[in-house]
């Protein structure tokens, strides 16, 4: 039996090497979604371009700019002089954010009276503008106290108050590449594994080699081993390459064991080559294969929070995402990477994985095996 | 020549046809896209699950819990006893967060001092971290104000208080199907219409087919123009698919003209077509093809803005983020929907994308005659 699967992984390596672009794409893919995420995926908002109209002109009106500019959330980068030029700026994206001191806002503020400012925020990016929206209160309510501070003759240190000293666990510097390592290893290993296994299938019986595959004494458990080991070994290869890379470049911390990470990737390997294999079975061209494997990764990514989080989704997505293998290894890959916990904390979803793979792989070799016949 | 284009567009739209699953997926994708990013594409994140180690059992620490758990933002859900519970549900995820309040908070406070806590998050998603951080911060800020105004007296709002009025335009419940939405509309114009040009063209070449089209009195010119037509009336369905389903199910209000939309959305289909043409001079096989695509896919997904803001990004990714179509199109396609921003205030982004599509469209159309 042994034998007989080389052979079909020899004829399908054949078929890799005979196709170096592709190949070469199957490499450059994780790097290059490495790269992009590591470096483009920034939710964290700072430096916001803000454009300042300041009716007031006193020294007060200048003491608020200058608290904005100093929170690092805001940058002012124009001066507006009537509400229209404002707005025009923000409505060209020039500016995101627009401080608005009408006049009088200092008379207000030395007669101890409460001071209106208005804050224009462009809400079309919600990210950007709910960031925007708590920090311009922030800072005027850090203002605030310090100018009732200075009523009573006390600064912001001596004043009583509850300070706060945030500790950010697993992650401290909130990196957006740190988020996105575990679950790129976990991304790849779908999609590597899922659309070549698909496309490789569907590529034989589109081209009538299947059946000559068929008369030979080759039963369809090692066909299907043997066409698909090629593609788990390019994965494992991927996998590591981002860990490489993650640890080495973006220095990514791995706080737990990387054997039991890849052991448990192997079990969700079972869950994305069943997927495969069941996608060639109902594919009839590779355009088709392709669409089919997109669909499922599609949802896949969105659902199992590997891009958005999902406490974040309407309760129907979250019940949903329980159904997404993808979702389990995700908490998985960062549990051990991030977190460095072990299977005592991660047996639920371990055991989530398993019974996907169970059961996804064996309808889909079902379903190869009757078509066959 | 008006003839000879028609009859391969007839053509195509046969082999369409005869796979009518690849059609029906052609439009079910865009639905499909429509629905997962606008429900789970937030970053919103409200009720954190959040674990409390009160330490101190004073009236002012019970008021502390009290102030953070009004404020939204986090469920008290646990009570623990011990910081090493506490880091067992955090590093089981079933919390997020994590108050701890030492024994003497109370104390502290009535004796005039500032009294500390710790506030433990879980970083491993930024973004939940990132807002948990400032919430954790805004509410202790708020309950120091409380404790000014009970020790001194002073109502710190109404007496020396800046009072911001915020104004958020566009999307004022900052909605975040209003902002991907329009994002999905640029994005079906972009990458799908590339992905289906570079297709047919390949499958031709893969099948040999292409020859057989070169010997007739076609000319290379004929033979695009003709191929492409269909898949720009395919594009062209699934927007207006897009925005049907935007305005009525998601209730996006559209602000500007959709006649400037449509018009600027076919200049768009030209560049996304040339770009598929130009993919199909490179790749031999659909395989090729379709990794051509997915290889630009990636970069005009992530440096465009589509899914994060370009300003947050080091500035050599804004560089190089000059040389994608889609970045354009992201600024056009949501101006007019969200900002009713008319050709006075985009020509700089249809300008761009006008060059851009005709320098694309030539290089890939004297490519392609030169590869027949």
């Amino acid at each position: 039996m042994s034998s007989r699967i080389i052979y079909v992984i020899y004829k399908e390596v054949i078929h890799i090497v005979r196709d170096p672009r592709t190949l070469a794409v199957m490499f450059l893919i994780p790097i290059m979604q490495l790269m992009l995420l590591g470096y483009a995926m920034t939710t964290d908002v700072d430096h916001i371009p803000t454009v300042v109209l300041d009716q007031d002109l006193t020294s007060q009106s200048r003491d608020l700019i200058k608290a904005y500019q100093a929170s690092n959330y805001f940058d002012v980068s124009h001066y507006a002089a009537t509400e229209e030029e404002l707005r025009r700026l923000i409505d060209k994206g020039s500016a995101r954010t627009g401080l608005i001191i009408p006049y009088g806002y200092g008379h207000d503020l030395e007669k101890h009276q409460s001071a209106q400012v208005s804050f224009v925020i462009d809400g079309s990016d919600p990210t950007v503008a709910r960031t925007a929206f708590a920090a311009a209160q922030t800072v005027a309510q850090a203002k605030s106290i310090q100018l009732a501070g200075e009523k009573i003759g006390l600064t912001l240190e001596t004043l009583p108050g509850v300070s706060v000293h945030p500790r950010v666990w697993y992650n401290p510097n909130m990196k957006s590449i740190n988020f996105m390592i575990p679950g790129l290893t976990a991304l790849i290993l779908q999609f590597l594994t899922t659309l070549f296994t698909s496309l490789s299938i569907v590529r034989e019986r589109e081209q009538g080699t299947i059946e000559q595959l068929m008369v030979t004494p080759i039963r369809p458990p090692e066909l299907i081993l043997g066409k698909v080991l090629p593609y788990v070994a390019i994965a494992f290869f991927d996998l590591a390459e981002i860990l490489i890379i993650g640890v080495f470049w973006f220095g990514v911390p791995i706080r737990g064991s990387v054997p039991l990470l890849l052991a448990i990737s192997t079990l969700f390997l079972l869950t994305t080559l069943g997927l495969g294999i069941l996608i060639s079975t109902i594919a009839r061209t590779q355009q088709e294969a392709m669409y089919l494997s997109f669909f499922t990764l599609l949802p896949s990514m969105f659902l199992a929070g590997f891009l958005f989080p999902v406490e974040a989704m309407p309760t129907a997505l979250q019940v949903i995402s329980y159904v997404i293998p993808l979702r389990y290894m995700l908490t998985v890959a960062s549990g051990i990477i991030l977190k460095g916990v072990g299977l005592r904390i991660l047996w639920p979803e371990v055991l989530a994985i398993a019974i996907f793979g169970v059961v996804i792989f064996g309808a889909a070799v079902r379903r190869f095996r009757k078509q066959l016949e | 020549m008006l003839r000879r284009i028609l009859a391969i567009t007839r053509k195509e739209i046969i082999h369409i046809i005869r796979d009518p699953r690849s059609l029906s997926i052609m439009f079910m994708m865009p639905v499909i896209q429509l629905i997962l990013l606008g429900y789970t594409a937030t970053t919103d994140v409200e009720h954190l699950s959040t674990a409390v180690l009160e330490q101190d059992q004073s009236l002012q620490s019970r008021e502390l819990v009290d102030a953070y758990r009004a404020s939204n933002y986090f469920d008290v859900r646990f009570y623990v006893s011990s910081e090493g519970e506490l880091g067992r549900l955090i590093d089981a995820g079933e919390a997020k967060a994590g108050i701890i309040i030492p024994a003497g908070y109370g104390r502290d406070l009535t004796g005039d001092h500032e009294a500390s806590i710790a506030f433990v998050i879980d970083g491993s998603i930024p973004s939940v971290a990132a807002t948990a951080f400032s919430a954790a911060q805004t509410v202790a800020q708020a309950q120091s104000m409380v404790l000014i105004e009970r020790l001194y007296g002073i109502d710190v709002e109404q007496q020396a208080g800046i009072d911001v009025r915020p104004r958020v335009w566009y999307n004022p419940d900052m909605k975040s199907a209003n902002f991907m939405i329009p994002g999905l509309i640029a994005m079906i114009l972009q990458i799908q219409s590339t992905l289906f040009t570079a297709l047919s063209i390949a499958r031709e070449k893969e099948e040999g087919t292409i020859e057989q089209l070169i010997v007739t009195p076609l000319r290379s010119i004929e033979l695009i123009v003709g191929k492409v037509m269909p898949y720009v009336a395919v594009s062209l369905f699934n927007l207006v698919e897009v925005l049907i389903i935007g305005v009525l199910w998601f209730g996006i209000p559209i602000q500007g003209s959709v006649l400037l939309l449509l018009a600027l959305g076919v200049l768009a289909l030209l560049s996304s077509l040339g770009i598929g043409l130009l993919a199909s001079t490179i790749a031999h096989t659909q395989q090729e093809a379709i990794f051509l695509i997915f290889f630009l896919m990636l970069p005009f997904m992530f440096l465009s803005g589509f899914f994060f803001p370009l300003e947050a990004m080091p500035r050599v990714l804004q560089l190089i983020s000059y040389l994608i179509p889609l970045r354009y199109l992201l600024v056009i396609v949501r101006g007019i929907i969200l900002k009713g921003a008319g050709l006075s205030i985009l020509w700089e982004q249809v300008l761009a994308l006008l060059l851009f599509a005709s320098a694309i469209l030539a290089l890939a159309a004297s490519r392609f005659r030169k590869r027949l």
